[in-house]
């Protein structure tokens, strides 16, 4: 029995191997087949660099303990040290010798043998099962020849000696199988005569793993799907080139442009033989630059101001308006967690809340308002914890700056504990080489990448950065949720906010259900807890008050956030070390070791050592060295395609092989290479390039120029862009005076814990709040209706470049939804409040919603409308079909409205809502 | 040069019969050809198309590409490919199928008894064997770029048979692979572009599962009058601005919108509500069982979109993509999507409408007949298996072949373009002659590409 205790001391972690068949087992072939269970726990604990194998460094225990483990005395515990001592007692896989069927055997076993193993068998014994019982697999010949914790399942032709055979005719309580009810009489039978046919099984219902190989001759003409990397080729490729400040080129039409960018873009025109439209009204462009700028419609003072500022640098005094409002951080900051792929919660199986996860949307927004270098906005996301801080503040933004490796969608219920460390190290470098890189570095995960130069090499390079990572995500274990990790506590002294406030009503909601639950725990009897749905009842229920427990904690009666919400999500530094290949990603194929470091196409001399820790720090610095050819025109390229609609190159998240090449190569380079030398500030890029005459152009359509140039690669028009979701609701709350400016304290999510299984969870979160879309919950796979309808993103991986549809759903929305015709009846309202005659409402209310007056037509048609529709009869009583509809009904009843007045100015104002201009920047 | 498709003066004149009014006609025509449904030049065999798309590539070998020799080469070793790729035989037994006796797996119990119906085309290859890009292809004809989808260009050619329902509608879609680009109209008028109800998302399902009511349906106050009010001023306040600000195209596409939709409240729920569907007809569909419920649903939801007149019904199923445990899972997958579409077929032979519809089921590639992971098969886009049934092809047939082993179509090789053209065809639409003018050219769903799979024609 000392392996069973060493694995019991070392590992800590009770052997289940005894349940099932184990429970009569002969004591030493148990012994034998649990070796192989420690050292697969002793491979999941301490085999760090993923080879398969535990050597002497990897293991942290005593020598002496490594050396009796050793046998073979290679330096390594490898399966050899853990194999069977005597192979002769059990056949060794592989043996097939009495495995070829005749046919009419063949016909015997797929007849009545195989639909019985199917049947009353895998479930719990074969391959494809998640909860292999007793080691023991029937799902192949070879496997049952080896068979499980208790020695060969079948010895062909010995019925006593197949432990098979011994199960199925129940004739030892403890040993019986099936477990719930003996099989009938005459499928005993057969299965006996089948053992006694010599067990055959014939190959074609085989598993592959026992059969003999045999070699085919290669197939003719099909080329292999290997192909050979050339390095030095790749590193040829355009965007692996530093950017080179070219000089803007020499234009005919010198007085129209007024800049770098301006004289690059023109240059193109000309040499096309397209030509600039005019400019844009002074409204136009106001709309244009403060939607682009803030996310939010320019006010009808502002918009006068601006009119009647006659005086010279009236656009530039507009644009430094716009830049030091704190809703530039609210827009760009959006933009930012589309790549970053930002969601509070798991996604996948599971979604799991992240209570935590806003930290790291504030210190977005707050980094984009303070116009944090793009470089040092990188760095701490990717190793703030490994930073120096000036005081505690900043340590707490480098910690919370993290976040950005621990927020991306995770498998909480993924059994393997190796499995989820390398799909969610998958995760972080899917994010952050598509995010701030261009490149699809993931694909490299399996084999070679397909169109760029990275062989896998190169990714398991960059993973051992990862592995040698510990990521913070929080999230407490229990029963649904087997992957749970720390949080970061924020540094002592820091000024963060506890938290978001609870309110009354979940409050209550959790005192209450933590009431019955505990109730619920009395009453069960204790006695009684050997029932299994007894036993999982009291688990799922212990969990659920842990769990609320956890949760109210943080937060005092109140309901506000206490200084143990002070907690984040984020990465430290893990044990560091170098991880092996795995070919075609599989843990069960590992290959040699490669060493921590970056993709060799973009290792150049200017690429730091990594020699000690994870090496995260040496990846900030990699990628925001000024050499790095990417990230600065990846940047660049993102920002370009917020403010002018397509990028310079339209794949922004693909700059390899795969992606396009930019339209404008050596612009892109001058903006990349500028933008790095003038200290990555992106405030400063974005003032440039609105201030370009490009910028200022109209939307207008030239019939010549587009014959050309249909698409306006060469940007000679502004193209008609339809604003963003969080644009189109955030302009509705504005429009209709019930915005509340002021950026929440935390977030929703933060006062949940667990699982959002149930829609009403989903539903209390997402409800309607008078904020701003971006503080919103983004939780995965449920997004606020007003967002998934206009095509925010789901957040499950980078996305910087919205899909933009026109869909008859969204005109649904925008006529029935109960939340727009909520705003519309207070759009309404603040008309009628704001102005008295039905001409100066008319008025107001275009003015409002769309930034001009109405033509006289306009307000004839609206003024008759109003008439009308006072007429007609009056509404009927709601009654939604959906379950959207009934929720919100229930929410708060969507009065009828006040007056028939009230409804015909609402009914309008709903129009302005849903007009294509209300969500178009021309 | 071919000549293009234009529309005839029947077409606009249906158009203007369903209620836009003058101000509507003017512009429309203004803007002709950009929204007028186009007449079919050709004979058309069917009407209308119900696409069944296996997103994430069902393995062609363990479903309907019988390799009985891939049982002898069972395990051996394949040089030429992966590292050490050795042969996995199916699992699973083919048997000989209806009267025509085609093999298919007996992971289709209740399909099988519609092999009469159907065409296997046994060589199918495409492109890439990356989803996102080969998905894209599959219904875009085009990975590098943007463009219309096959359902748009089908509508597009063919217009809307119900003007009460959008004309081309993705029930579940996936998210990724491109997402809305495969149900996009790209550089089509926007009401080309699919109506997308119920999304594959990793939680909960926007506007339901696709087999639930649609959200926002019914408005919470108005009468139908009273919007029908509202909508005219909104109509009217568009076309002011689009006439004093010079034409904008999307306005159209926008007031279309608001019309589609709004007319499709009054039947999309009655379509979508199955409560007027048999016991029987539900039993058959297996909606009511935990596995067939869902796609199930989708498939009665099809049929009842067919014969309300919905030109192009794509039915979206994800989850074929099975690198592992192959045994277990595509049998619950094939077990999810059986009974649901011999249902499927069935129905429509017996209501008749299967001789005017074309089914068509297929993924963006196949798997290789070489093992991964011991239990899983990976991408193979050289040689894989779609199928098609009704609307003008002969059934009971198989077309093509891939190698003894499945991994390269040799015989009857179809690319996604052929696939394409054929199945415009069948439409009635000449694919070299359904063009679209952009960007200084011409347009086609099939680019400078494309054969009909004329051996499969009825």
């Amino acid at each position: 029995m000392m392996q069973r205790s060493l694995s019991l001391t070392l590992v800590g972690v009770t052997l289940t191997a005894g349940l099932g068949l184990a429970a009569a087992a002969p004591a030493p072939l148990a012994q034998e087949r649990d070796r192989q269970q420690v050292l697969e726990r002793l491979l999941r604990r301490y085999d760090l660099d993923l080879d398969g194998t535990i050597s002497e460094e990897e293991f942290p225990r005593s020598r002496r303990a490594f050396r009796r483990l050793d046998r073979d005395r290679d330096g390594a515990l490898t399966r050899a040290d853990f194999a069977p001592r005597d192979p002769s007692t059990g056949a060794a896989p592989g043996d097939e010798a009495g495995g070829a069927a005749s046919d009419a055997d063949a016909a015997f076993f797929e007849e009545r043998v195989l639909p019985i193993l199917e049947k009353e068998c895998y479930s719990c014994h074969s391959s494809g099962t998640r909860r292999l019982k007793g080691d023991l697999r029937v799902d192949s010949r070879a496997s049952l020849l080896a068979g499980g914790a208790t020695g060969p399942a079948i010895v062909p032709g010995d019925l006593d000696a197949s432990l098979l055979i011994e199960a199925v005719r129940y004739e030892d309580p403890i040993f019986a199988m099936p477990p719930r009810e003996a099989l009938p009489d005459e499928a005993v039978r057969d299965l006996e005569r089948w053992v006694e046919m010599g067990a055959p099984w014939p190959s074609a219902a085989d598993d592959v793993h026992g059969t003999e190989a045999q070699v085919v001759e290669d197939l003719a003409g099909s080329p292999a799907l290997d192909r050979e990397i050339d390095l030095e080729e790749g590193r040829q490729a355009w965007s692996f080139q530093t950017p080179t400040p070219h000089e803007a080129p020499d234009v005919a039409d010198a007085d129209w442009a007024w800049t770098d960018v301006d004289r690059f873009l023109l240059a193109a025109m000309e040499e096309r033989g397209v030509e600039p439209v005019e400019d844009a009204d002074r409204r136009t462009w106001l709309r244009r630059v403060t939607f682009d700028l803030t996310g939010l419609p320019p006010t009808p003072e502002e918009i006068d101001a601006f009119v009647g500022d006659g005086a010279e640098g009236a656009y530039e005094r507009v644009v430094d308006r716009l830049l030091a409002s704190p809703a530039v951080g609210e827009r760009f900051g959006r933009h930012w967690l589309d790549v970053a792929r930002y969601g509070e919660s798991s996604g996948k199986q599971t979604n799991i809340v992240y209570p935590h996860a806003w930290r790291y949307r504030d210190f977005v927004i707050d980094a984009v308002n303070a116009d944090m270098p793009y470089d040092e906005f990188l760095r701490k996301q990717i190793a703030g914890d490994l930073l120096e801080a000036e005081d505690a503040d900043e340590r707490a933004e480098n910690l919370v700056a993290t976040g950005y490796l621990a927020i991306g969608p995770k498998s909480h219920n993924e059994r393997d504990p190796r499995q989820f460390a390398v799909d969610l190290v998958d995760e972080q470098i899917d994010a952050m080489s598509q995010g701030v890189i261009g490149l699809t570095l993931s694909c490299a995960r399996c084999h070679d990448h397909k169109f760029d130069p990275v062989p896998i090499e190169d990714y398991y390079a960059l993973a051992g950065i990862f592995m040698s990572t510990e990521t913070r995500f929080g999230t407490r274990a229990t029963l649904g949720n087997r992957r749970a990790a720390d949080l970061i506590d924020l540094p002592e002294g820091a000024d963060v906010a506890f938290g978001p406030t609870m309110d009354s009503e979940l409050r209550r909601f959790l005192d209450r259900t933590r009431r019955r639950l505990n109730r619920s725990q009395e009453m069960s009897p204790k006695t009684s807890g050997d029932e299994p749905l007894d036993r999982l009842k009291k688990r799922v229920e212990n969990d659920q008050i842990d769990v609320i427990g956890d949760l109210l904690e943080r937060f005092d009666e109140s309901g506000r956030a206490n200084a143990k919400n002070r907690l984040a999500m984020g990465a430290v530094d893990g044990i560091a070390r170098d991880i092996a290949v795995l070919e075609r990603g599989e843990l069960d194929r590992p290959g040699d070791v490669v060493p921590r470091g970056f993709p060799q196409v973009l290792d150049g001399e200017w690429a730091p050592e990594i020699e000690s820790g994870s090496g995260r720090l040496e990846l900030s610095e990699w990628i925001t060295d000024p050499q790095h050819p990417l990230t600065a025109r990846v940047w660049v390229n993102r920002v370009w395609l917020h403010l002018f609609g397509a990028g310079i190159v339209r794949t922004p998240d693909n700059f390899g092989a795969g992606g396009m090449a930019p339209d404008h190569p050596e612009l892109l380079d001058r903006l990349a290479h500028d933008f790095v030398a003038g200290g990555w500030s992106t405030k400063s890029l974005v003032r440039e390039l609105v201030l370009t005459h490009a910028y200022r152009l109209a939307s207008s359509d030239d019939e010549s120029s587009a014959a050309v140039d249909p698409e306006a690669v060469t940007r000679w028009r502004m193209p008609d862009r339809r604003l963003e979701a969080e644009a189109i609701r955030d302009a509705m709350l504005v429009v209709s005076g019930t915005l509340d400016p002021e950026r929440p304290v935390g977030s929703p999510t933060g006062a949940i814990e667990g699982t959002i299984r149930r829609e009403e969870l989903a539903d209390y979160l997402t409800r309607e709040r008078p904020v701003r879309s971006i503080y919103l919950p983004s939780l995965r796979g449920h997004l606020v209706d007003a967002l998934d309808v206009f095509d925010a993103p789901d957040s499950a991986f980078v996305c910087g470049d919205r899909e933009e549809t026109s869909v008859a759903t969204q005109a649904l929305y925008l006529m029935n939804d109960a939340d727009v015709v909520r705003l519309a009846d207070a759009f309404a309202e603040r008309v009628m409040r704001e102005a008295d005659s039905e001409r100066a409402r008319i008025e107001r209310a275009f003015e409002l919603a769309v930034g001009r007056e109405p033509s006289r037509r306009e307000k004839k048609a609206v003024s008759r409308f109003l008439a009308d529709f006072k007429k007609l009869e009056p509404s009927k009583s709601s009654t939604s079909s959906s379950r959207r509809g009934r929720r919100r009904a229930r929410e708060s009843e969507l009065a009828r409205p006040k007056t028939v007045e009230h409804a015909a100015w609402s009914a309008f104002a709903q129009t302005l809502f849903q007009s294509a201009e209300f969500r178009a920047i021309g | 040069m071919h000549e293009s498709i234009r529309p005839s003066r029947r077409d606009a004149l249906r158009l203007l019969s369903s209620g836009f009014g003058m101000l509507a006609l003017r512009g429309i025509a203004g803007a002709a050809p950009q929204t007028s449904p186009l007449a079919p030049k050709a004979a058309a065999r069917a009407k209308r198309v119900v696409f069944l798309c296996m997103s994430g590539a069902p393995s062609h070998v363990d479903t309907f590409d019988h390799k009985p020799g891939l049982v002898k080469r069972d395990g051996a070793t394949l040089s030429g490919y992966r590292r050490g790729a050795k042969l996995m035989a199916s699992p699973w037994k083919f048997l000989p199928s209806g009267k025509s006796g085609l093999m298919i797996s007996e992971l289709f119990p209740a399909l099988r008894e519609q092999a009469d119906e159907m065409c296997l085309l046994r060589g199918m290859y495409t492109d890439v064997p990356a989803h996102p890009q080969a998905f894209a292809k599959l219904h875009t004809g085009s990975f590098q770029f943007v463009r219309p989808s096959l359902g748009s260009w089908s509508l597009y050619g063919l217009g809307t048979e119900n003007e009460n329902l959008p004309g081309f509608v993705t029930l579940n879609p996936p998210s990724r692979n491109g997402g809305a680009q495969n149900y996009g109209s790209a550089f089509l008028p926007a009401t080309y572009q699919g109506l997308p109800i119920g999304l594959q998302r990793s939680g909960r399902r926007r506007s339901g599962d696709g087999s639930g009511p649609v959200d926002d349906i019914r408005n919470p106050r108005m009468t139908r009058e009273q919007q029908r009010a509202q909508l005219d001023l909104l109509e009217k306040l568009q076309r002011e601005h689009a006439r004093r600000e010079g034409g904008n195209d999307d306005v159209e596409a926008v007031i279309q919108s608001y019309e589609l939709a709004f007319r499709m409240q009054s039947d999309l729920p009655d379509l979508l509500d199955l409560g007027s569907e048999s016991k029987k007809t539900l039993d058959a569909y297996g909606i009511g069982d935990d596995e067939t419920d869902q796609f199930g649903r989708q498939c009665l939801i099809a049929r009842r979109m067919a014969e309300a007149g919905v030109r192009f019904i794509e039915v979206g199923m994800g989850g074929w993509d099975h690198h592992r445990r192959l045994r277990e899972d595509l049998p619950a997958k094939c077990r999810e999507i059986d009974r649901p579409i011999a249902a499927l077929l069935a129905d429509l032979k017996r209501s008749g409408l299967l001789d005017e519809t074309l089914v068509i089921w297929g993924g963006e590639f196949g798997r290789t007949p070489y093992a991964q992971n011991g239990d899983g098969r990976d991408h193979n886009n050289r040689g894989f298996t779609t199928w098609m049934a009704g609307g003008g092809v002969k059934g009971g047939t198989s077309y093509g072949a891939t190698d003894e082993n499945g991994i390269e179509a040799v015989e009857g090789r179809t690319s996604i373009h052929d696939w394409h053209a054929t199945i415009l065809h069948l439409l009635g639409l000449d694919h070299e002659r359904l063009t679209y003018p952009y960007a200084g050219r011409e347009f086609r769903l099939t680019d400078v590409h494309g054969e009909v799979v004329r051996d499969i024609l009825a």
